[in-house]
């Protein structure tokens, strides 16, 4: 089927733990303290170890990627990191689609808080086949 | 004045590339990338995920002179372009430059930003990605 403006993409939960900040640091070589030690994250003002913004961006990826399947490919993942969030707390990635323009679609998506705050927020575009 | 000859001394690097870094894609490599963003599509066993070519080679230099500016980093976004997908074994080579620097004063105080792109090209001599990253020192 093919999307429509207003579609909205299947929500997708992500509830990010101490241990997957350590994991992902390990993954992408990022070693920077304020992911995995809580003093050195409050002594630069936060209030403890938070999420890597590229681990957030992940999450939008994986939201877009079992979204289109095989139906066609990602050409853009754009995000603005607006917030800190930190583990222990669960990540709800949203997405919409903006514009379609035959074979071209293009979405907004962004990641949310259990507050609402939307902390990451972003665009896509896919070429479906 | 200190601060002001930090932020001349990255303007300074606008536009001058880094060593280019080359890396395979390693199949182990994939699968501890896709294990740590939770993502268990059996497609990323052999194909790279949206955000992995950040974790083949740095994705931003978090330049030591920056440091001499505020107490840290932030990152305040990325932009990913995708011209063709990254599988197994394909030999990447990336090469960042400094893009743009400019300091902003808000409410909070002043903040440096420093926009690094980085474009990634694969053993055929084709570009297969492009990044966009923007670093925040606070």
């Amino acid at each position: 089927m093919n999307p429509s403006v207003g579609d909205e993409l299947p929500e997708l939960v992500k509830h990010p733990t101490t241990r997957q900040l350590v994991q992902y640091a390990g993954a992408q070589g990022d070693f920077y303290e304020i992911h995995y030690d809580q003093d050195f994250a409050r002594s630069v003002g936060l209030p403890g170890v938070i999420l890597h913004g590229l681990l957030k961006a992940s999450f939008l990826g994986q939201l877009l990627t079992d979204w289109l399947g095989v139906r066609g490919t990602l050409k853009r993942l754009e995000v603005s990191y607006r917030g800190v969030d930190q583990p222990g707390r669960p990540y709800r990635c949203r997405g919409r689609v903006t514009k379609v323009e035959g074979p071209h679609v293009e979405l907004e998506v962004w990641g949310e808080d259990p507050d609402g705050n939307r902390t990451t927020v972003g665009s896509a575009v896919v070429e479906i086949k | 004045m200190a601060i002001t000859s930090v932020i001349d001394r990255l303007r300074a690097r606008i536009g001058s590339a880094a060593p280019p870094i080359t890396a395979t894609v390693e199949a182990g490599h994939l699968k501890r990338f896709a294990e740590a963003i939770g993502d268990n599509n059996p497609r990323w066993l052999e194909e790279a995920p949206p955000t992995f070519l950040v974790a083949l080679a740095p994705p931003s230099m978090h330049l030591a002179e920056a440091e001499e500016y505020g107490k840290g980093w932030l990152n305040g976004g990325n932009r990913f372009e995708y011209v063709e997908p990254v599988k197994v074994g394909d030999r990447i080579t990336a090469t960042g430059r400094v893009a743009d620097v400019y300091e902003k004063t808000g409410s909070s105080g002043s903040l440096l930003f420093i926009i690094f792109e980085t474009e990634y090209v694969n053993q055929h001599g084709r570009t297969v990605a492009r990044l966009r990253g923007t670093g925040i020192r606070r």
